[in-house]
């Protein structure tokens, strides 16, 4: 059956955090909510190969990440350089703009390579497994592996935190303090 | 993988791989793994940062385009098959 209630409450509970991943990527708002709109046009229509039962949120965020990638490559053969550089920031919300703290993670969010920022994105801070990251990418587990990583080590160079000690024993005891 | 219905514009490359019941078990014992070395876990600044600039990007505001483009979707739907719509039922 096409267009039940479910598959609309589904897309519609998402919208946050495609809209969080959307600008993640996109940097720019505007460009952000075009995108999950036209990932919430592309999923109705694609309604019937999603597998119910399956993890609605990682189709729907392989479906914003190729409509991405695709509007990319059109607009780079569109403008071939004529509009000059991208801004080079993460836009951020008027909600954000109160902490600095924040708003410099932006602008080190926004200097890495796109696909380690998804990579630390997906994993890092949209909740998803690094099975599941790489299935939203398309690409070995290893390789979102070795992204997070790198994206990690380029975070903490460029906001000057040291690298911390997550093997060390202390960290350990913390995250297992945590989990209980 | 039997009654997997054609996926049309290949968006869903490699995505069924991750998400079967087979990896079900090694997602879990993979979250195990992390518990104990997650690089971005709550013990990490980066992995806190992280979380803090997501929040505050998913606790924003969600404009009403998305309900209402919803609405229109499952309304030209329903126009558009009304013949569908009735052997359904």
């Amino acid at each position: 059956m096409t267009g039940t209630p479910t598959f609309r409450d589904g897309l519609l509970a998402a919208v946050p955090t495609l809209r969080a991943f959307a600008i993640s990527l996109a940097k720019d708002a505007d460009r952000a909510d075009d995108l999950v709109q036209e990932t919430l046009v592309k999923a109705w229509s694609k309604q019937d190969s999603f597998q119910p039962g399956t993890n609605l949120r990682a189709w729907l965020f392989t479906i914003l990440r190729n409509e991405f990638y695709s509007q990319m490559r059109k607009r780079r053969r569109e403008v071939e350089d004529a509009e000059g550089t991208m801004t080079e920031s993460l836009s951020v919300r008027p909600s954000q703009e109160s902490s600095s703290d924040l708003a410099d993670f932006c602008k080190a969010l926004a200097l890495l390579p796109e696909d380690q920022r998804e990579a630390i994105i997906l994993v890092g801070a949209s909740g998803f497994s690094y099975e599941e990251a790489a299935a939203i990418c398309g690409c070995a587990v290893g390789t979102i592996k070795s992204r997070v990583s790198r994206a990690r080590a380029r975070l903490q160079d460029i906001l000057g935190i040291e690298g911390e000690g997550e093997f060390g024993p202390d960290s350990i005891a913390a995250q297992a303090t945590n989990v209980a | 993988m039997a009654g997997r219905k054609r996926t049309g514009t290949g968006c869903e490359t490699g995505f069924e791989k991750g998400m079967t019941k087979q990896n079900s078990d090694r997602r879990r014992n993979s979250h195990k793994r992390r518990l104990v070395s997650d690089p971005l876990g709550p013990n990490s600044e980066i992995g806190r940062k992280l979380k803090q600039y997501y929040d505050a990007l998913i606790s924003d505001e969600v404009p009403d385009r998305f309900s209402q483009l919803l609405s229109e979707l499952e309304k030209k739907e329903k126009l558009n098959t009304p013949r569908q719509a009735a052997k359904e039922d």
